[in-house]
């Protein structure tokens, strides 16, 4: 498969009083296109700001990322915000919903920043995406009416909401009860069924989830870069947090 | 509505107490500049037109030669507009019982049609039937008299006579009787002669053609003195009023400069005030920024979103501001119409006027705002999302050790963490502490300026008589007055400093007085007071400095008194509230200028000097006056003279009493504002605290500490900017109102009222919000993201 997504020799670093602390360093990754790629690691180990990298949250300060050929760096900010909207759907550990819009306010407010559905079609796009959910019954509650698995899948639907290629997921079950969490990874499979490019930051066990492939990230350099079989094997073979 | 614009809305409506906060806010700021404009407008159009309706004269010619003057020739003059005799005298009113004041009597030449000095009927007969009078409204304020009052006047050549009051006049051009305590009356022309005995036709009043300034007036005048002296006509007072400018135009330029500084202050208070209270609403946003970013969302999108909401709480605000701002801006013009006695003859506001308001309307939000919004939202993705508040950068320096405890160790850190927050709320508040105690010792300088007066005035009442008296009948006349420690009598005349433009001098009062006399001690602002000497030597007070081309001491003038030039030497400038006055020593006037030794001004010294006692002995003196039917120009004490002076200025200080009150207030709501963020940003680290054991009454004294640290420093740099600025509003106010600077004076009683107003203030500005810091829950504090 040719690389959908590409980084090459990415690091990344953070002064702080204590010194100079290096997140990643000289990280080399290719996704191909309608993966489905775990990212796994210790607490600390580079998980989140590999994911910041890739959606464009924060940038390296070498190395350079390109997604469908598209060199992420060279983008201004407002023009940046745009690409990830169009581009990556988000989804956060903490939903991350706006509590001040009801839950399919939410999914239109992604659809109305970057313009990409047309208006006419937006609402009736909404509500099939939480049909897709399973939580259309809630369509017109605040975030804060909603149970943790329910709000996840609201967080999901929102991140689908511009039919981006590309899905990033940091820690999307870490809040939710196992029964909800294979739900979540159901959803996630499907999603990559249809075609999507499915990147997922996680603590849960890795196999049987249905990855095609499994990045350990350890002090921020990538240890392991297998099929979720393989990572199982290193796995016993240490500590995975 | 726009998704992101309705969840900017949503987030507003959820904190309805802080959008409250910014609508007040808004408020402040919208109506100071609102009343401004308003009353500016219409304060400056309608005193001036007020006035100019009036039609005044440009110069007043006093001659008993007129009657060789043909009026209705002189009038066709092409450089005359109008011109229009005007008989002038004063004489004295009973105003209650026992109580006179100067009378300013004007007789008209003909009330159906005069052109100039024009007055108005307000109620009763216009014109007044032959034999009563008109009095103007002003002066009702400070006596009995109304239409059917039959007035006592004592006028220079005749007993007490009784005349009725058949009007009421408004006369706008004149200074307001209430505030310089003399009443106005208008007579016809032979009313006029049968109470004064003055022949008439001997004031002239003329009004120029094509006359910009004044120096043209002059110009003018000149040519006509010339003319009259050529035609035989010998002028004895020439009179040039300020040009086009009300008699009071000092005391509304101070009001409106006044009201100018508050007016900016309060939106300038405003804006800082929104754009604290904007900062609190983005503090609390700052993840949502950063979620909306990680979407899609442009930096420029967000920050319309939030500028929008700006804006609709400006409408919002509008619509309480902008009636708001016109009632009071009216109400204020209002005030001021009654203090100097004129009409409002702007019921309206132009259309025009509508349009600024509603434009500083809509700009005050956005210019407040947009500066914090932009910060607000130029925070990158990566940063909005990690936040969970105040964080200390890079701090690698040790902290420095206090002998403090832990908790006041961290109420002082806590202050210092924002520092550009902290700044602009001690600055705010530290401005508001300046004014309140300027506005304290302001009036403590105008309270010692009133005890001057009393300690340089030494005397308890002061006679002036229409008519010299020899000295030994005065004596004998007032000897019988109970509670009379001293007489003495001064005598005097009118005179003319010299100098080489015409109009520049006008009589002044001369007193002669014994240059040891114990009855007055005046602070000298240059020179020396009298000594025995046998050159004539002078001392003026400050207000006679206008007549000289330059005052200079120890030189020599030309001092025309009574037709006669005399030369006298300048020895001295003294400090005095009062009307341009030369004193010169009793001695050497007697000798040099008038031998005949007759008394002018008779002063007496209370044995007894309460205020009740010198109220009796004034009405006493008067019955005297009456009784023995001397003609006197007034009779007054210096406590009446003392409440004129106090009177002129208490508005002004009072303007500035609540102009502190305001400042005060908008600074207080900026402190909650601030600890207001400080709580939202610190949500995780109350719940840390209380995790680890502080009680809510300790996380309660936290903040409240903080906030005690900030008002505290407001108050010492408040304190020291106050001084500075005490000094030079004193000057400023002295100049403009009594063309003498006041002296500092530093009021004990009001750095108590300012420490005790300010710490409540502050204490009341961090304890309100506390209470939100100790209702969140230690779950919900740790869980805040």
């Amino acid at each position: 498969m040719s690389d959908f997504i590409r980084l090459n020799k990415v690091s990344k670093w953070f002064d702080t009083a204590a010194g100079r602390f290096d997140a990643l360093s000289d990280i080399n990754l290719s996704i191909a296109q309608g993966e489905y790629v775990a990212i796994v690691g210790k607490s600390g180990s580079g998980k989140s700001t590999l994911l910041n990298m890739l959606t464009g949250i924060d940038h390296p300060n070498e190395g350079s990322i390109k997604i469908n050929a598209r060199e992420i760096r060279t983008l201004k900010e407002s023009q940046l915000a745009r690409w990830r909207g169009v581009n990556i759907g988000i989804v956060f550990q903490f939903f991350q919903l706006i509590p001040t819009l009801s839950i399919l306010e939410n999914l239109m407010l992604a659809m109305d920043l970057v313009d990409v559905i047309p208006r006419q079609e937006r609402r009736e796009r909404a509500e099939l995406l939480l049909s897709q959910v399973d939580i259309i019954a809630h369509a017109s509650k605040p975030p804060t009416a909603l149970s943790g698995g329910q709000q996840q899948r609201a967080a999901i639907a929102r991140a689908l909401a511009n039919n981006p290629p590309i899905l990033v997921a940091d820690e999307p079950t870490g809040n939710l009860d196992s029964r909800t969490t294979e739900m979540i990874q159901m959803l996630f499979s499907q999603l990559v069924n249809s075609g999507k490019t499915v990147i997922v930051v996680t603590h849960e066990q890795v196999n049987n989830a249905g990855y095609d492939r499994v990045v350990m990230l350890s002090d921020g350099c990538i240890v392991n870069n297998t099929g979720p079989m393989e990572t199982v094997v290193s796995h016993s073979q240490g500590a995975l947090l | 509505m726009n998704r992101l614009f309705k969840k900017a809305f949503n987030d507003l409506r959820g904190r309805p107490a802080r959008s409250v906060l910014v609508i007040i806010a808004l408020i402040v700021g919208m109506w100071g500049i609102g009343s401004i404009a308003v009353s500016y407008t219409v304060l400056k159009n309608d005193l001036s037109e007020n006035y100019l309706k009036t039609s005044p004269g440009h110069v007043i010619l006093v001659s008993q030669s007129f009657n060789k003057l043909d009026l209705d020739q002189f009038r066709q003059r092409p450089e005359i507009a109008s011109a229009e005799f005007r008989d002038f005298s004063i004489e004295r009113v009973e105003v209650h019982k026992d109580q006179w004041l100067p009378f300013w009597l004007f007789g008209v030449e003909d009330f159906d049609r005069f052109q100039l000095a024009r007055f108005y009927s307000e109620q009763g007969q216009f014109p007044p039937p032959p034999g009563t009078l008109l009095i103007e409204r002003n002066g009702q304020l400070i006596s009995d008299l109304d239409i059917g009052s039959i007035v006592r006047l004592q006028t220079a050549n005749k007993q007490i006579q009784q005349v009725p009051v058949t009007g009421i006049a408004f006369d706008p051009a004149q200074a307001p009787s209430s505030m310089d305590y003399w009443i106005y009356g208008y007579v016809d022309k032979q009313t006029f002669h049968n109470l004064t005995g003055i022949k008439n036709n001997q004031r002239l009043v003329v009004r120029f053609n094509g006359v910009y300034s004044t120096q043209e007036v002059r110009v003018m005048t000149q040519h006509l003195l010339e003319d009259f002296s050529a035609m035989g006509i010998e002028t004895t007072k020439v009179t040039l009023p300020k040009f086009n400018e009300h008699p009071h135009q000092f005391q509304l330029n101070s009001l409106l400069f006044l009201q100018g500084g508050i007016g900016m202050l309060a939106f300038v208070m405003g804006m800082i005030l929104v754009s604290q209270v904007m900062s609190a609403i983005l503090a609390q946003q700052v993840r949502q920024i950063g979620i909306l970013k990680a979407i899609g969302a442009s930096s420029l999108q967000v920050f319309n979103s939030y500028l929008v909401i700006a804006a609709i709480l400006g409408l919002i605000a509008m619509t309480l501001s902008i009636p708001l701002a016109i009632i009071s801006g009216y109400g204020f013009t209002q005030f001021v119409a009654q203090q100097l006695n004129f009409e409002v003859l702007t019921p309206r506001l132009p259309a025009q006027y509508y349009f600024l308001l509603f434009s500083i309307g809509l700009l005050l939000p956005i210019l407040a705002s947009v500066n914090v919004i932009r910060r607000g939202v130029m925070v990158s993705v990566v940063d909005a999302l990690s936040d969970y508040g105040v964080t200390i950068q890079n701090e690698s320096k040790k902290l420095m050790q206090l002998p403090f405890s832990s908790t006041t160790m961290l109420a002082v850190r806590n202050t210092l963490r924002r520092k550009r927050r902290v700044m602009i709320t001690v600055a705010t508040l530290a401005l508001g502490v300046a004014i309140f105690s300027t506005g304290f010792n302001l009036r403590q300088s105008l309270v010692n300026m009133l005890d001057d007066i009393g300690h340089s005035l030494q005397y308890d009442v002061r006679v002036v008589l229409n008519t010299p008296l020899p000295e030994s009948q005065v004596f004998n006349q007032f000897q019988g007055v109970d509670n009379v420690k001293q007489i003495q009598n001064w005598s005097g005349a009118k005179g003319i400093i010299q100098t080489n433009q015409v109009g520049m001098s006008s009589d002044t009062t001369i007193v002669a007085l014994p240059y040891d006399t114990n009855v007055i001690d005046f602070e000298m602002l240059a020179g020396r007071w009298l000594q025995s000497s046998e050159a004539l030597e002078i001392v003026v007070n400050q207000s006679v400095l206008e007549s000289f081309d330059e005052a200079v001491i120890g030189e020599h003038y030309q001092l025309s008194i009574q037709g006669k030039l005399h030369t006298v030497k300048l020895v001295g400038i003294a400090r005095e509230f009062a009307l341009p006055t030369i004193y010169m020593d009793k001695a050497q006037y007697e000798q040099q200028i008038d031998p005949q030794g007759l008394a002018k001004t008779v002063l007496f010294v209370a044995n007894e000097n309460s205020a009740e006692e010198v109220a009796a002995l004034k009405k006493n003196i008067e019955r005297t006056v009456e009784n023995a039917a001397i003609k006197v120009r007034y009779v007054t004490s210096h406590s009446e003279w003392a409440k004129i002076l106090y009177d002129h200025l208490d508005i002004i200080l009072s303007l500035l009493s609540f102009l502190a009150l305001l400042v005060l207030i908008v600074g207080a709501l900026g402190m909650a504002s601030a600890t207001s963020i400080n709580i939202v940003e610190r949500t995780r680290e109350i719940g840390v605290l209380k995790a680890i054991g502080a009680t809510p009454a300790m996380v309660r004294q936290l903040f409240v500490n903080e906030g005690m640290i900030v008002i505290v420093a407001s108050i010492l740099i408040g304190l020291l900017v106050a001084l500075p600025l005490s000094v030079l509003l004193a000057n400023f106010f002295g100049d403009l109102i009594l063309q003498v600077p006041l002296n500092f004076a530093f009021s004990y009683p009001g750095l108590l009222i300012t420490l005790i107003t300010c710490l409540l203030f502050g204490w009341l500005a961090s304890r309100i919000p506390a209470e939100r810091a100790i209702n969140v829950s230690v779950r919900e504090a740790l869980a805040y993201e």
